[in-house]
């Protein structure tokens, strides 16, 4: 059956692919959508990872009657807040880098990334 | 949940399909094939994300990434138009077989290592992934947090807006750097 590995070979995967295209790819365009994957791929491992979390044990609740019965366990979302934090930081990186990409398009008229070289003294 | 035969096929379909879409997101020349391809995957993990339970995230990942994500990227490929897709690779085929055929395996190590973790999933909690548990993490633990990413948020959204209207124009660019350009920017308008 599914268990945490499976989630998290996949997306270790996913992760590698992305780090391939980012580093392969000369496209900035695509290098910029190859961060997109690695990103996605650590929020499902942080989300894979929340769901997989032994419960922490509800406490004991005694009702009118005086009978004492086991609380409903839970999960912290701890996983699922901080991927909640890594799309709001993916969403204001895309804006970023996509504003640089127009930038850099209108300085040198292409999107390769070997042509960002107006550092070099 | 997750040990119903119907998560298991959900999980194939969909693992394949991320790992199909993902691959192809990186391999196209066409930037806007490209783009699909980041849509079907970014589709493909919301659906991972049902498998686990994810109520809230699966709807924050189709709203911020195909609602916000996505269509800026298309936007800025039709912005750029024939030019997005920029000249062929000249590398050879033995250094980007070579390249490939590491990463990929680097990603089965990888995969393969982890893979042995076989962790069982817990009964689920009734109020697991929804919307009211998470809402009341990250306003009641996370708040501070939270109001920090609408301030990275103002940040990036001033800081595109400063960066994408910059007049170039004025910016004059020397020596052989302007060799290499296909022209000045003449006329030009941003």
């Amino acid at each position: 059956m599914i268990h945490l590995g499976h989630y998290l070979a996949l997306s270790a995967l996913i992760f590698t692919i992305g780090a391939a295209g980012f580093l392969a790819r000369r496209n900035v365009l695509v290098a910029l959508m190859s961060i997109e994957l690695m990103l996605n791929a650590v929020n499902l491992t942080l989300i894979a990872a929340n769901r997989f979390q032994p419960l922490t044990p509800g406490g004991s609740v005694t009702d009118a009657a005086g009978n004492v019965t086991q609380a409903a366990g839970s999960i912290a979302p701890l996983g699922h807040g901080f991927a909640f934090f890594v799309i709001a930081v993916a969403a204001a990186e895309a804006a970023v880098g996509l504003a640089i990409v127009l930038s850099f398009y209108r300085l040198r008229k292409t999107v390769r990334s070997d042509a960002a070289d107006m550092l070099r003294g | 949940m997750t040990n119903s035969p119907v998560t298991l096929v959900a999980f194939a379909f969909l693992a394949l399909l991320a790992l199909a879409s993902a691959v192809a997101t990186v391999s196209f020349r066409n930037p806007i094939r490209s783009a699909v391809g980041l849509f079907v995957h970014i589709l493909a993990l919301a659906g991972l994300y049902i498998t686990l339970s994810a109520h809230f995230l699966t709807a924050v990942q189709l709203i911020v990434y195909v609602g916000a994500v996505v269509v800026l990227f298309v936007f800025v490929i039709m912005l750029l138009g024939p030019d997005a897709e920029g000249i062929s690779d000249d590398r050879g085929v033995a250094t980007r077989a070579l390249g490939a055929g590491g990463m990929g395996l680097l990603g089965v190590f990888l995969a393969l290592t982890v893979v042995r973790l076989d962790v069982q999933a817990a009964s689920r909690p009734q109020t697991f992934g929804t919307l009211k548990q998470v809402g009341e993490w990250i306003f009641g633990e996370a708040v501070i947090p939270f109001e920090a990413a609408s301030a990275l948020l103002t940040a990036g959204m001033l800081g595109a807006f400063a960066v994408a209207r910059a007049n170039h124009k004025k910016v004059s660019v020397t020596g052989d750097v302007a060799t290499a350009t296909a022209k000045p920017t003449g006329g030009q308008e941003g």
